[in-house]
């Protein structure tokens, strides 16, 4: 296993008295792709955001490199690319330059910029789109013009909040075989997703995640990988519903 | 890192706004065509446009229209650039790219001194176009040569617009507090409310937001040091703005 990038240790975190994340313990090695698995609400979102540093815990600390995210510096934040919930596009700028301005944030020397644009747009296949405004774009163009700009900048460590949702088969192949290349060339990747079967195509390890807590793991070669993940939960809401 | 790729940022989705470029048009197309439009009514001898030019009833030729210039500036500047400070600051939030300026290389302070630095450029941008534009209409109308005096008042003009971006500062924090574009709408409206309060109460030119527009129309009524006040605004605003960005959380 290679040393780990991404970490989560006691992770915990409550909104207005309910606690949406809890006691939460994580680790993605480089050259693996972590996948969190849960039902809507079970606090996936929430964990992503801790581990970047979008919300402060309440209790525990979340780790990049061994740095903790709250004091991190630009070199560490520079290897990281993520996705959480929105694409990160502006509607008024064209597919190219949207692609510019996330290579530009994220250190991307400008001498480069062209042609890491250029790679992009050809990776993601949205080069006819290139003079596009994104407000013009099919959702699913605009998620991929979106995973595009968070991963532009070649990330190693890379944490994607369910990047299935709006792509279309071809588009979810693509990524597929991006994130097993990525790992497979030594990226940490940690992936949310609430469909089990993409899951467990491109999963070396996956937590299941139910009312804020890491419930427990499975295995991603299992055959009946649904059933096993309904198990998990429901055994954990019975242990729950207990007095 | 610098600043310099946050500014090119800025500048990218400042230039391609509809937003911003209408917002532009109407107000300096709005000023020169109000200015033009009551100066010849005014003119006429149109007795409800006298009783609102006050002062500048009296007056005539390029001394009352661009003093009336400065009136409708003095008001339409400040909302104008509240909302597009607004626009630059609460979009992040409405259309959700806010996450996507986390966990990078550049800091979110330095991202919103950006904003602010590209939207000062672009005020003063707006001021070069609106005292073109102010001026080309008084030839227009057939003022003839400005003397002396509408020269002063051009430039003072010129500097309303300039101070009237500053003062909308608060917009930026409003709009991140608040979480989108309304709030600093709101926060701007309030500002302009204020400013009118204040002048009416008698103590304008001591109130930071009221003393630009005061001092462009009589510059004898505003001291110096009253009109350096007005830096405190943008000051105070940007640095309370910048910490909110430096401390903020996606937690609603």
């Amino acid at each position: 296993m290679g040393e780990i990038r991404l970490r989560a240790h006691r992770l915990s975190r409550s909104f207005r008295g309910q606690t949406v994340v809890d006691d939460v313990n994580l680790a993605v090695p480089a050259g693996r792709v972590h996948a969190l698995v849960g039902l809507n609400g079970a606090g996936k979102t929430t964990l992503l955001r801790l581990l970047l540093a979008m919300l402060r815990p309440d209790g525990g600390t979340a780790y990049i490199d061994g740095h903790d995210v709250k004091d991190a510096d630009k070199g560490v934040w520079r290897q990281v690319g993520h996705l959480i919930e929105h694409p990160f596009v502006y509607p008024e700028l064209d597919a190219q330059t949207n692609l510019a301005v996330a290579a530009k944030l994220r250190g991307v020397p400008r001498a480069a910029i062209p042609g890491f644009v250029d790679e992009s747009m050809s990776l993601w296949v949205i080069e006819r789109y290139a003079d596009r405004r994104a407000r013009v774009l099919s959702a699913g163009n605009l998620w991929r013009l979106g995973l595009a700009a968070a991963l532009i900048h070649r990330p190693e460590i890379i944490v994607l909040d369910e990047p299935t949702n709006a792509l279309d088969p071809a588009g979810i192949i693509l990524l597929r075989e991006y994130l097993l290349r990525r790992a497979g060339s030594g990226a940490a990747v940690l992936v949310s997703s609430h469909h089990l079967d993409e899951v467990a195509r491109v999963a070396d390890r996956i937590t299941v995640i139910n009312r804020g807590r890491a419930i427990g793991t499975l295995d991603p070669g299992t055959a009946g990988i649904e059933r096993a993940f309904f198990e998990l939960v429901h055994a954990d809401d019975e242990q729950e519903a207990r007095p | 890192m610098t600043l310099a790729p946050a500014i090119w940022v800025e500048t990218c989705k400042l230039v391609a706004s509809r937003v911003v470029r209408s917002t532009a048009g109407l107000l300096v197309g709005g000023v020169g065509l109000l200015a033009a439009s009551l100066t010849a009514a005014a003119a006429a001898g149109n007795q409800q446009v006298l009783a609102q030019l006050g002062p500048l009833a009296s007056a005539d030729g390029w001394t009352r229209f661009v003093g009336v210039a400065i009136q409708i500036t003095a008001a339409a500047g400040l909302l104008a650039f509240g909302v597009v400070l607004s626009w630059a600051t609460g979009r992040e939030f409405t259309d959700g790219t806010i996450s996507g300026l986390f966990a990078l290389p550049v800091t979110k302070a330095i991202l919103l001194t950006a904003k602010l630095m590209v939207f000062l450029v672009w005020t003063a941008a707006v001021a070069v176009a609106l005292l073109a534009v102010v001026t080309a209409v008084g030839f227009a109308l057939g003022l003839g040569l400005p003397d002396r005096p509408a020269v002063a008042a051009l430039g003072r003009l010129a500097v309303l617009t300039l101070l009237s971006g500053l003062l909308a500062v608060p917009a930026a924090w409003a709009a991140t507090i608040g979480r989108g574009l309304l709030p600093g709408i709101a926060s701007t409206v309030i500002t302009i409310v204020l400013a009118q309060v204040a002048v009416v109460a008698g103590g304008g030119a001591w109130f930071p937001i009221a003393a630009p527009a005061l001092w462009a129309s009589d510059p004898s009524a505003v001291s110096a040091l009253q009109l350096v006040g007005v830096a405190v605004v943008p000051l105070l605003f940007g640095v309370l703005a910048a910490r909110a960005w430096s401390r903020l959380q996606l937690d609603r």
